[in-house]
């Protein structure tokens, strides 16, 4: 399968009277990007805003993060949302790389967080880097939380989808193009016998009540763990279903990006043999639970993986998959090794998972999610500065009267995300 | 809490929650497993009369772990 990632690098934003990019700026028609997102009826507020890196701006409460693509000659993307349900992972796709379309609107859930465009928060989340077109909305009256959601994500994957194929439609010139390219897991076991095949294992939140992830448009909660070949993953077949924890959230522009499985693509066929990727569930039950990891080890072992990556999505109950998921895999000999945050108070000394077992014996760490930190005032800020009394990591007493806040590190979009694309780590002293 | 209602007050403690294995590694003695992370005690799936049979014997079997002697961290399956 070979997928070809032709890069538009986009260094600036401005509203024009066309949708377009030229010389590394987005140009975006305001009034009808506003008017293609305000077909949906439910929604009474439709506003774009533009948020570049270095400036003195906050978005809050934020959301969903997507990258603008589209599959060039197709105009369409994310099969099953805003393309025909068919495969993903081969062909061309447009990418506006460092461009971001962030959704922001009045809070949904209480697991929703903020980016700061500079200062001293901004290292925190990989999109103070990016240049952001905020997407802010206001639901009619009495929507329904989860309809709310749902609105929301389809609106946001919309509106990627349409900067992209606008930019499609204009002239354009790839910058760069990545390509991705492997075989199936038998024809690479024949090519490179002697290298140890590993497979990634990527939880998902799968909990309902708004904490959910989509495969091909399919809710993921009630389906079983499946195998991707890497190059769907990265080409529009996972969705963020919006409501986790911020500072763990793998956001949808995290799952295009994904740097596992980037990082696993590059070594393979030198170090390893990359056997594929197992998006699996975070079950409510524990039944469940013990289902999607017999089921990833199953899927595993079917492919004669000798180890395996493994990520959580969240924090709290999902600490008893990641330990499942651990103990599973070391018992049928297959190594393990498990990426997390941690929650350990915020002066670090608390049990930092929720759950333990003598198999995680192989773990990185992303971060302290408790961790506190001061955030001046922004001059601009888009959305609403109060949610934060709401959001997971902050309180009613975080934003301050001159504006400036004191939160914890999980109010912060992506700032201890557990499939990489953040700074933060931990060592063992 | 569980743990320290025991070791203060010298209550027997039954805990129903959802991940068995939390309970175990915090050290909870007599463990219910309950139904779902959302709704522990109950299961609104079945309808008003099944989720009442459920609440009804989750209570029921909660009792007799609570007058169960144990020596070791105890699961009350069903």
């Amino acid at each position: 399968m070979r997928l070809e990632l032709h890069k538009i690098h986009i260094t600036g934003l401005a509203f024009a009277d066309k949708t377009y990019t030229s010389g590394g700026t987005l140009f975006i028609n305001k009034d009808k990007a506003e008017a293609v997102i305000a077909e949906d009826k439910r929604f009474a507020k439709v506003e774009l805003d533009l948020a570049c890196p270095g400036e003195s701006t906050r978005i809050i409460p934020v959301k969903d993060v997507i990258e603008p693509r589209v599959k060039i000659g197709r105009n369409s993307y994310f099969p099953g949302f805003f393309a025909p349900m068919e495969k993903a992972g081969s062909g061309e796709t447009l990418v506006l790389d460092g461009a971001a379309v962030v959704t922001c609107g009045p809070i949904v859930a209480f697991q929703e967080g903020f980016i700061d465009m500079s200062g001293p928060g901004a290292p925190y989340t990989p999109f103070s880097q990016t240049f952001n077109v905020v997407l802010y909305v206001e639901p009619v009256e009495n929507l329904e939380k989860h309809l709310y959601e749902a609105a929301l994500r389809e609106a946001g994957l919309k509106l990627a989808v349409y900067l992209a194929k606008c930019s499609a439609e204009n002239e354009w010139k790839a910058d760069e193009i990545q390509v991705f390219e492997k075989g199936n897991s038998f024809e690479e076991t024949q090519k490179y016998p002697d290298l140890p095949k590993i497979v990634y294992v990527c939880m998902n939140i799968t909990q309902g009540l708004l904490h959910d992830t989509y495969l091909y448009a399919n809710d993921l909660k009630p389906a079983l763990p499946t195998l991707l070949h890497p190059n769907e993953v990265l080409d529009g077949a996972m969705v963020s279903g919006n409501c986790v924890s911020a500072c763990d959230k793998n956001t949808t522009w995290h799952h295009l990006h994904n740097p596992i499985v980037q990082a696993l693509y590059a070594r393979h066929g030198k170090e390893i043999n990359f056997m594929g990727m197992i998006p699996t569930q975070e079950s409510t039950v524990m039944d469940g639970k013990l289902r999607a990891a017999a089921m990833n080890l199953s899927i595993a072992q079917q492919l004669g993986a000798d180890g395996a990556i493994i990520s959580e999505e969240g924090y709290g109950n999902p600490d008893t998959d990641l330990c499942l998921n651990a103990r599973f895999f070391e018992n049928a000999g297959i190594k393990a090794v498990l990426v997390s945050d941690e929650s350990a108070g915020t002066d670090g000394a608390s049990q930092s998972l929720a759950d333990a077992t003598p198999e995680l014996d192989a773990f990185i760490s992303t971060g302290n999610v408790n961790e506190m930190i001061e955030v001046p005032a922004m001059k601009k800020v888009i959305g609403c500065k109060e949610a934060i009394s709401l959001l997971s990591g902050g309180a009613e007493e975080s934003l301050r009267s001159d504006g400036s806040m004191f939160v914890e590190l999980q109010s912060v979009i992506a700032s201890t995300a557990e499939i990489g694309f953040n700074k933060l780590g931990c060592e063992w002293i | 809490m569980t743990r320290e209602i025991e070791r203060v007050a010298g209550i027997p403690v039954v805990q129903i929650a959802t991940i068995v294995p939390i309970m175990l590694t915090v050290g909870t003695n007599r463990i219910v497993p309950g139904v779902a992370i959302p709704h522990p005690t109950g299961n609104p799936a079945l309808g008003p009369e099944g989720d009442k049979e459920v609440r009804r014997e989750l209570l029921l079997r909660s009792f007799k772990a609570m007058t169960t002697p144990i020596t070791e961290q105890t699961i009350f399956e069903k």
